[in-house]
């Protein structure tokens, strides 16, 4: 008892300030463990606020990181595929809007096979997926176009518009006057309204397989189905457009890419069906 | 010093005629894997002629993304073309009619670098097909291909006709002058 309040009181040597520093390490080590979680906490929080200020679909984004999976604001149905999703053969394709290959072959094959008995029937579920290569101007911006089709319906036929008039927008960047073509009026004021509400550049692929939205502190809401199909294209992966995956009854196919003209793709197919 | 004289070439036949056996054996390998790749069935699927002509149908797929022929003469080569290879590799591991077989493959090997040299050239990004699905073209494919395969069947072809006898259905066409060369 007296030797423990000398110490306390008096420390005039060494060995009596040893359990004195304990302590406060002990203290210290307390103090530190319980705010450090914290300080770390708000760290992250005023860094996803920075990221995500700007429009409400963003903010509610929480800032658009690779690993978040936001659910942007006007979010519902976005089909961009074709047949019954219970098909036995399923069809993922990876295109760019702009890459003249894409456009023979969705002129050459998969045009007929939108049309074809293999799709209506429910044989075959073609998936198209956005790839924007970077070295194409308005691949990006043409993707988010075909993005905001989807979510009124109007998928199908802003597809075929921009691909067949690939070279008159390809030149001049002028999508929106196609896509109207091709889309009743009030359906296209609507997609309008939706898209001019985008401010920041569209995403587009990148060699380093970065997040397409990395440098995006403004994403667009179509931009997060962009981004997610260049991710899953950066998995296949995708080194090319086009570029094609067929999963037969689940089973992944190993993928092919370039141009396959209608008769032997339908051949493919037929080749699968006669599978027991 | 005639022995002298003679024993030396008959060394050097030795020689070239091992080194012809490697190359040989080697070509035929090399066709007879790309023939299995070729016409293995996909995962999941069963050894069965139905699976085999699942997998040439994709092989069609590839040899279609090269645009060099039309759909019919796409699907005859894809079906033709793996059954051939496996043909032509067993042709050449037996050594029998070895100009004649060594003289098809380096024809083919050349038509296939031809044809993945002007796909590259047009700046088409497609899988070569070579030894099955999923292999692009590109400068590591056409330095194998050209680096390779090219110099091994140009090798075996020119020493099949070298040190090889051409030889007939009813026996050998010329008659043997040294033991070695029998």
């Amino acid at each position: 008892m007296n030797y423990r309040s000398d110490q306390l009181l008096a420390p005039t040597s060494f060995g009596n300030q040893r359990p004195i520093r304990t302590w406060w390490l002990v203290v210290l080590l307390l103090l530190s463990a319980t705010l450090f979680p914290s300080f770390v906490q708000a760290q992250g929080a005023s860094s996803t606020t920075v990221k995500s200020s700007g429009t409400s679909a963003a903010k509610t984004n929480t800032g658009a990181t690779k690993n978040a999976d936001p659910k942007p604001v006007a979010a519902g149905p976005l089909v961009k595929s074709y047949g019954s999703a219970s098909a036995p053969i399923r069809m993922d394709v990876f295109t760019d809007y702009q890459c003249p290959s894409c456009r023979n072959f969705y002129e050459s094959s998969l045009r007929q096979l939108i049309a074809s008995d293999y799709v209506t029937s429910g044989k075959v579920y073609l998936v198209h997926h956005d790839f924007p290569l970077r070295a194409h101007m308005y691949s990006g911006l043409a993707a988010r176009w075909a993005n905001a089709a989807a979510r009124v319906g109007e998928f199908p036929e802003v597809e075929a518009a921009l691909y067949e008039n690939q070279d008159a927008w390809g030149a001049s960047g002028d999508i929106p006057k196609y896509v109207a073509a091709a889309m009743p009026a009030a359906d296209f004021k609507r997609m309008e309204t939706l898209v001019k509400s985008c401010e920041s550049p569209p995403p587009t692929s990148s060699w380093d397989h970065g997040d397409p939205l990395a440098n995006d502190s403004h994403p667009c809401a179509f931009d997060y189905a962009v981004r997610d199909d260049i991710e899953l294209g950066y998995k296949v992966p995708v080194q090319a457009t086009p570029t094609y995956v067929i999963t037969y009854k689940g089973q992944k196919l190993p993928a092919g890419s370039g141009i396959v003209s209608w008769p032997i793709l339908k051949q493919f197919f037929d080749s699968l069906l006669a599978q027991q | 010093m005639s022995n002298h004289r003679t024993s030396v070439p008959s060394e050097h036949k030795k020689w070239g005629k091992g080194l012809l056996l490697l190359g040989r054996v080697a070509l035929g390998i090399v066709f007879i894997v790309a023939a299995y790749m070729k016409m293995r069935p996909q995962p999941a699927m069963a050894w069965s002629l139905a699976s085999i002509e699942t997998s040439l149908s994709m092989f069609a797929m590839g040899v279609d993304s090269y645009q060099i022929l039309p759909p019919w003469a796409v699907s005859l080569v894809a079906h033709g073309l793996p059954p051939f290879e496996l043909i032509l590799g067993l042709w050449l591991l037996t050594g029998v009619a070895l100009r004649a077989s060594s003289l098809v493959a380096a024809l083919m090997i050349c038509g296939f670098f031809l044809a993945m040299t002007s796909a590259y050239r047009r700046g088409l990004t497609i899988s070569c097909g070579c030894f099955g699905p999923g292999e692009q073209i590109g400068p590591k494919r056409l330095i194998e291909e050209g680096l390779m395969l090219l110099p091994l069947a140009l090798a075996v072809c020119i020493g099949a006709f070298l040190l090889s006898k051409p030889r007939t259905p009813l026996g050998d066409a010329t008659p043997s002058t040294s033991p070695v060369e029998s």
